[in-house]
């Protein structure tokens, strides 16, 4: 009888506040979507991961771009890239929003200075900013401007902390994403790990998010 | 004066310094803060390194990174000046005078001044000074010793002549004699040891014999009866072999690598003495130092890197020294070129050249018998910077035997160096990047730009300018008190303010994402601390010396970042939030703590054996959390405690037997300090001769 109540216990703790969906494949690798109450978190999301070293010897990938939408929190297929049915595109640093050059959506974006859980509205003087791709992005690429510093010496991307992505969805509702981390496994390698781990376990993508479905600004 | 285990404190204070002041004076007439190592302690320690030397020395820190460079009061290597006779040593690289480089033998003592000393010394004595003192050999003798060691990292303890070991000889010989009225003194050393590198991010190790040859002459006398003439030459040379193959995707590489870096110095040097209040005296200074470097593919076999640096410095300087009754004032004017050339700055063919003329002042005056006053000031005129102009003050007060205070504040300043004005490195590794010195980032970046290649132009990119000199301004307080019992303690603060310090900074990025870097005037930067130092006579035979260091360091503009809650960290547990300002971790490459223990035990004057124990706290690395500002939550190397134990007795007058072990605990930290070398166990066997006196006693019959 306690057997019977703890293991109910155990599944009401499990599916009342923790929904874990099955691990999805991307190319191959394998990622994870959390939701735990209003923030859903997703671990190990490949974003054009390395597969091979051009002529010049840099790291390349396949140039293919992680299509998600925030709003039923899954992967998109890239055949759906034309549609409206994804918010955020990843491909290595870029970070694309469905507007303009980049879909055709309602997407935007800006970066806000502060913690995630401090952001409890989307400010009203806001200006959501669109992709001109190539030249820039919503989300401007370059280390120390939007999210990530990149270190040349270290070889080595880490996420800002204190940066949060303030989002408006394909179809105009907002959220707020924060970027965790760009390395498989969610941590960054050591200042002295060798190149080779650097780059092959870099591009995957960990980041939380919460999208109000109402279509206010409140978080 | 803690340091001086072997000696009473009296004797100490007797002892003659000459870097504080430009002057030989008494140790305890010197109002400026002074440590002096005997050779005695060199010798106890059974080292002839300047850099194991300098390891076990109360507030000096050794960092890796270019060679062992020393870090004092908080300052970067580049801030210290080491002097060989008052002049200067060059061939840095990366702003690091490698420790490891400088033979010890030929020294008599080392002087070690802190706090900022420009106002005798110009440029780079911003942290202080550390001048090596070369025997002049008055006393005739011919002193040889041979030393041994072995060690092996697998198996923690080295068998002589076995394969896996690492084993090192060093040989040592020393000669005075007297010719006529000359005094001469050659000192010769060679040590070659199988040292080991790590390959950079593994823990594969390369072998990496060395060798290093160092021969110094010093010859002095008199010419009529007040002119002494002295002349000291120095040659050195380091030679590194390394053979390593690299396995990438099943494609093996095989590699040989060969460093020789080859140093000469000659400082002849005249001085008339005119009266017991007048000396004048001229000193000239030339020295060269090469460093070339080979790497070598196997295959293809035409693939070759080489390096090539060349520096020289000539210098002319003429000092006039007066004392009377209790005021003594030292003037001087010189001169000084400097050259270098090479491969990593634009062109080997290139010379470039920077000319100082400079003149310095400093009155010093005895108040009473309590108090000394010091005051100084050095003008530094340099053709391609702008002027230095840099006081001093020291004062000193002892209102009894044994109680003393000493106080100074002084600027400090360095120049920019020629690496700052012209580097011109790429590193093509992954993740690729380049680091051009300010006289050349702006045109570089700008061709750049032109041929479509620069993706954008950071901030800093705008501020490039020509670079000015760093100026600090550094206070030091020392209090020495002396208990009843044999317990001498001295209690130091210090404090530096850094304006303008040279920083890389990120100015453009490539089209590829490679980032350019290059040298700005931008940080304002503080080091401030405590040391203590306790020397404790527990027996007529024993004693103990401790020493302790207190560091704090920050660099002004992240700090008010910080307090006005525009940083944010993410801790531990990946959480994110505004940083406090106690999780601040400062300047990189910082310890907090450091402390040496030092038991002497020394039965008889011939017999001794020393433990040494030295303990440095955690480092950070890297800023691993993505804010631009070092926390606690960032990459740190371990705090470590090294233990060094030495022994030695002697036969008779003549021969010393010697053995020790190094690194007792066996310490590795093959990340962090991929030059510690492991557990090290060495003997040693010093033999002394007299010399006949044939010239001075066919002199005496005559």
């Amino acid at each position: 009888m306690r057997f019977l109540l703890v293991v109910t216990a155990m599944l009401l703790f499990c599916f009342g506040c923790n929904k874990e969906k099955l691990p999805a494949k991307v190319d191959g690798r394998s990622f994870a979507i959390q939701v735990s109450g209003p923030i859903t978190t997703v671990r190990n999301l490949p974003a054009d991961t390395i597969i091979g070293f051009n002529s010049i010897g840099q790291p390349v990938g396949s140039g293919r771009y992680s299509f998600f939408s925030l709003e039923r929190g899954q992967w998109v297929p890239n055949a759906d890239s034309n549609t409206n049915r994804w918010d955020l595109a990843f491909a290595g640093t870029v970070i694309r929003v469905n507007n303009q050059t980049s879909g055709p959506g309602l997407g935007g974006a800006f970066v806000q200075t502060g913690t995630f859980e401090s952001l409890l509205r989307v400010p009203t003087d806001s200006v959501f900013r669109v992709d001109n791709h190539p030249v820039s992005y919503a989300i401007a690429r370059g280390s120390g401007r939007a999210w990530y510093t990149y270190d040349g010496p270290t070889n080595l991307l880490t996420p800002i902390p204190g940066r949060v992505l303030v989002v408006r969805t394909a179809t105009g509702k907002f959220a707020k994403v924060e970027i965790l981390n760009y390395y498989r496994g969610g941590i960054t390698p050591s200042a002295s790990a060798p190149d080779s781990v650097k780059i092959k376990d870099q591009r995957f993508l960990h980041f939380r998010y919460t999208v109000q479905l109402n279509g206010s600004g409140e978080f | 004066m803690p340091l001086l285990a072997q000696l009473d404190t009296l004797q100490i204070l007797d002892e003659v310094v000459v870097a504080a002041t430009r002057q030989e004076k008494r140790l305890g007439n010197v109002a400026i803060p002074v440590q002096l190592i005997q050779r005695k302690q060199i010798q106890q320690a059974g080292s002839m390194r300047l850099r194991d030397i300098l390891q076990e020395q109360p507030g000096l820190q050794l960092v890796t990174g270019f060679g062992a460079g020393l870090q004092m009061q908080g300052l970067s290597p580049e801030h210290t000046l080491i002097l060989l006779d008052g002049q200067p040593l060059i061939g840095r690289t990366s702003g690091v005078l490698d420790l490891s480089r400088v033979s010890l033998s030929g020294i008599k003592r080392i002087e070690i001044i802190k706090g900022p000393s420009s106002s005798l010394y110009g440029s780079e004595a911003m942290a202080g000074v550390i001048n090596l003192i070369t025997d002049n050999g008055v006393k005739p003798q011919a002193e040889i010793s041979l030393r041994y060691g072995v060690a092996d990292t697998k198996r923690g303890w080295g068998i002589p002549f076995s394969s896996q070991n690492l084993e090192h000889t060093e040989a040592d010989a020393q000669f005075s004699f007297r010719v006529g009225k000359w005094n001469v003194k050659q000192s010769n050393n060679y040590l070659y040891a199988d040292a080991i590198s790590y390959r950079p991010f593994s823990q594969d190790r390369v072998p990496r014999p060395l060798s290093r040859f160092a021969s110094q002459s010093v010859v002095q006398g008199l010419i009529g009866k007040k002119i002494d003439l002295r002349v000291l030459t120095r040659l050195s040379q380091d030679l590194f072999r390394q053979q390593f193959s690299v396995q990438n995707n099943g494609v093996t590489t095989a590699s040989f690598g060969r460093e020789r870096n080859n140093e000469v110095v000659f400082q002849p040097a005249l001085t008339y003495r005119h009266s017991a209040s007048l000396t004048i005296s001229t000193k000239a200074y030339i020295t060269k130092y090469t460093g070339d470097q080979e790497l070598r593919f196997s295959s293809p076999g035409d693939s070759i890197y080489k390096d090539r640096f060349e520096q020289r410095l000539y210098r002319l300087e003429n000092q006039l020294d007066i004392k009377k009754g209790s005021t003594s004032i030292v003037a001087g004017l010189g001169v000084q070129l400097e050259q270098a050339n090479s491969t990593r700055y634009d062109d080997f063919s290139n010379k470039k050249e920077n000319s100082v003329r400079y003149a310095f002042a400093q009155w010093e005056v005895k108040l009473g018998h309590k108090w000394i006053s010091v005051l100084g000031a050095r003008f530094d005129h340099h053709t391609i910077y702008s002027a230095a102009l840099t006081p001093k003050w020291a004062l000193r007060y002892q209102p009894n035997a044994r109680l003393s205070f000493k106080g100074s504040i002084g600027q400090g300043f360095k120049a920019p160096d020629f690496r700052q004005l012209f580097l011109n490195f790429t590193n093509t590794a992954a993740g690729g990047y380049s680091v051009f010195g300010a006289a050349q980032a702006i045109d570089v970046i700008n061709s750049l730009n032109q041929l479509g290649q620069i993706a954008e132009r950071k901030p800093d990119f705008l501020k490039l300018s020509a670079l000015r000199p760093e100026f600090s301004t550094g206070a030091n307080v020392e209090i020495n008190y002396s208990f009843t019992v044999p317990i001498t303690t001295q209690l130091s603060l210090f404090r530096n303010d850094i304006n303008s310090l040279i920083d890389v900074r990120h100015v453009a990025t490539r089209l590829d994402g490679s980032q350019l870097f290059s040298y700005l005037n931008v940080n304002r930067a503080f080091t401030q601390g405590i040391e203590l130092a306790v020397r404790w006579q527990l027996y007529k035979s024993l004693s103990v010396n401790l020493g302790y260091q207190y560091l704090e360091t920050a660099d002004k503009e992240e700090r008010s970042r910080i307090d006005q809650g525009k940083e944010y960290i993410r801790d531990v547990s990946g959480a994110i939030r505004l940083m406090n300002t106690n999780e601040y971790a400062g300047l990189p490459n910082r310890s907090k703590h450091q402390a040496q223990l030092k038991l002497t035990y020394e039965p008889a004057i011939d017999r001794f054996v020393n433990l040494r124990v030295f303990y440095r706290s955690r480092w950070t690395i890297a800023n691993s959390n993505g804010n631009t500002v070092y926390d606690h939550y960032d990459e740190f190397a371990n705090g470590f405690l090294q233990v060094n134990l030495s022994g030695g007795f002697s036969i008779n007058s003549h021969l010393v037997f010697q053995a020790g072990i190094d690194n007792l605990l066996n310490y590795q930290d093959v990340f962090y300090q991929p030059n510690l070398q492991p557990r090290t166990v060495f003997v040693l066997v010093r033999l002394k001769m007299p010399v006949k006196r044939t010239s001075t006693i066919q002199q005496s019959k005559i």
